[in-house]
């Protein structure tokens, strides 16, 4: 077991530093620098100056080095955009904001998904099921964008229900401020409950055909027995395969959305930032997002082990 | 047959699938009887509807696709089990009636500890605790003869051999002693040596509790160690049924004689081939008109396509359905085994 979280921790450390060259080199590549917007109307001394101030000035090896060696520090520098600006201090304002609107849509839209995904299998070749399914596919074929306006017209705009734009923030920040929420919540949320009712729908047609299934209904248990007890936990599998993708998208997908409601968001900061070419913004939020990610990999495979016994992580009996 | 206390009387079943290529009549009006305490062996080729006979008595034939045509009569102790509501057959399924499943590693649920899988019949059926049905489950390992039990209980199903998996699905099959037992061909999958094992544990439980016994199979040589009767099915109808001594010694039909001349046998010559029945069963999609083995007899006649025959009776039960057995037909002999008798 020890030797397994060793492996995996080195892997992690490689993916990182790959992730975190590859993005360095790509925004290199990229024509143009972060400053030349800046730089352009002043005088020669003063852009040498801001140029030397950033250490764009210094050859591309020798900044890949010093960046590197900054970041294994946990300092990823100030933007080149917003002056003062740093991704220590982008986490702290804005990523709880990203996570709380995340969470929301998917803690709602995989609930929601996955019921209406039991109710399709069960129901199959009903009028229930049809609904479900040309639902799914209705919502998934709907762009953020296109819903986010819509549900922002019909019920800010026309009904007043709820407020336009904004966001909870100060105390309000985690458990407050619910009505403004609403709306980015749901147009969110669609995307979860159509691809989760459809995964789950799926995979227990194909569990429900499984002869153990059979051996539990030669049992005499009750029909809900058999679904919560055989069918559930054997389906769970390959929705578990999707949950780590969607957690992580949940922090950095709400671009259109957190621009539609202007939200503060680190989505919507994070594109921006990639216009700009704010290369220390970029490479600060890619790194810290890539761990997100590689963190909640693991512990799915973890996850894996609980739900199904007949994984073993490797290194254990 | 004298008048005896039938556990189980089936009359006339019919059951089809609803497939996309059409309607499949896999039972085509298939009766019998059981005595209580009998065995009873149903004997077949591959698609012949012998588990789907099972799955009706068992009532595990699904709506939409699979349906059980109106006339037909499942008789459980004289009442009719195609008429009971949803309570009744909680209380007939896993309680009444059970059934063990050829393939023991996909009847078992992977993701569920093996000793609970055991306790659910309990809990629902004896309405025992946790704590009973537990140390229940572990008297019923260890009555299938699974060493260990109180380690085996909290394993899964993957940590068991295929025998140990069979014999877990006869504990849970046995687990609320029930009066009726389908055996599904609960041997195929495995080895010889564990098969003998496994038909001497449901024999022992058989004799034990008084349950009576379907035991589905192709393999004669199963039907042999456990039945008293056997019934030859083919293509969705039983086409000779008797004592066993009879089918054996006397078989009628042209069918089971190619059954028991397919059988692999120890006292063979020498690189003398083993016999195979000629030709596939009909089509269930559109049966045939007259008698289903028409094609593959080498004994058929013009009626033979045209009619099915009737069931000509020779006493003590034994009945088959062929035209051969009709007063104007060519009088005919099973052919002699090669390599000598059975």
């Amino acid at each position: 077991m020890a030797k397994y979280l060793i492996r995996r921790f080195v892997e992690l450390v490689v993916t990182i530093f790959l992730i975190a060259t590859a993005t360095f080199f790509l925004l290199e590549a990229v024509p143009g620098d972060p400053l030349s917007e800046r730089a352009d109307k002043l005088p020669v001394q003063s852009r040498e100056a801001l140029y030397a101030r950033y250490g764009l000035d210094k050859p591309v090896m020798e900044r890949y080095l010093l960046t590197m060696g900054r970041m294994c520090k946990g300092d990823f520098g100030e933007s080149f955009v917003y002056a003062g600006q740093t991704v220590g201090g982008l986490v702290r304002d804005r990523l709880p904001v990203s996570a709380r609107l995340g969470l929301q849509q998917m803690i709602l839209g995989v609930s929601v998904g996955l019921l209406l995904g039991i109710l399709a299998a069960m129901k199959r070749g009903t009028i229930a099921d049809y609904m479900v399914v040309g639902f799914s596919v209705l919502l998934i074929s709907i762009p953020h964008l296109i819903f986010g306006l819509m549900l922002q017209k019909i019920f800010a705009g026309t009904l007043h229900w709820f407020p336009t734009i904004g966001w909870p923030a100060g105390k309000d920040l985690w458990f407050g401020g619910w009505e403004a929420t609403v709306l980015p919540t749901l147009t969110g949320c669609f995307s979860y409950i159509a691809m989760y009712a459809r995964l789950l729908k799926t995979s227990m047609l194909d569990v429900i055909n499984q002869d153990y299934v059979l051996t539990a209904e030669s049992k005499g248990l009750s029909k809900g027995t058999i679904i919560r007890k055989h069918i559930l936990r054997n389906s769970f599998i390959p929705v578990m395969t999707q949950l780590p993708m969607s957690v992580g998208m949940c922090i950095t997908g709400s671009f259109f959305i957190e621009s539609i409601y202007s939200i503060p968001g680190i989505g919507q900061y994070y594109v921006t930032a990639v216009n700009n070419q704010d290369l220390s913004i970029v490479l600060g939020e890619t790194v810290l997002l890539s761990i997100l990610y590689v963190v909640i990999l693991f512990l799915t495979d973890i996850l894996y082990v609980a739900v199904d016994p007949r994984i073993a992580l490797p290194g254990s009996k | 047959m004298s008048e005896k206390n039938y556990i189980l009387e089936v009359k006339n079943l019919r059951v089809s699938y609803h497939t996309y290529a059409g309607e499949v009549k896999a039972v085509r009006g298939v009766s019998f009887e059981l005595a209580t305490g009998d065995a009873l062996a149903i004997v077949g080729e591959s698609g012949c509807g012998k588990s789907v006979t099972a799955k009706s008595i068992m009532g595990l034939i699904k709506a939409p696709q699979g349906e059980i045509k109106e006339d037909s009569e499942i008789l459980y102790n004289g009442e009719n089990i195609l008429n009971y509501d949803k309570k009744q057959w909680q209380a007939y399924k896993g309680g009444e009636c059970a059934i063990v499943f050829q393939d023991a590693l996909a009847s078992l649920n992977p993701t569920m500890r093996v000793g609970k899988q055991i306790m659910e019949n309990l809990m629902v059926h004896k309405h025992m605790t946790k704590q009973e049905a537990a140390a229940e489950a572990v008297e019923m390992l260890r009555l299938v003869g699974i060493p260990e039990p109180e380690k085996r209980v909290k394993q899964y199903p993957h940590q068991f051999s295929g025998g140990m998996r069979q014999r877990v699905m006869i504990a849970i099959a046995f687990a609320c002693d029930p009066k009726l037992l389908i055996c599904d061909e609960p041997t195929t999958a495995l080895d010889v040596t564990i098969q003998g094992q496994i038909l001497d544990i449901i024999k022992d439980l058989q004799k034990k509790n008084n349950t009576s016994v379907i035991m589905i199979t192709h393999d004669l040589g199963v039907v042999a160690n456990v039945a008293k009767e056997i019934a030859v099915m083919y293509s969705g109808m039983i086409v000779e049924r008797g004592l066993c001594e009879d089918i054996f010694y006397h078989p009628r039909h042209p069918y089971t004689w190619a059954l028991i001349q397919s059988v692999p046998r120890l006292d063979l010559k020498n690189k003398q081939e083993l016999s195979s029945i000629p030709g596939t069963p009909p089509d269930l999609l559109n049966p045939p008109v007259g008698c289903p083995f028409c094609t593959r007899c080498q004994y058929c006649m013009e009626i033979c396509k045209e009619e099915m025959p009737e069931r000509t009776d020779f006493g003590n039960g034994h009945t088959a359905a062929c035209w051969l057995h009709h007063p104007m037909a060519p009088k005919v002999a099973m052919p002699e085994l090669k390599g000598g008798a059975v």
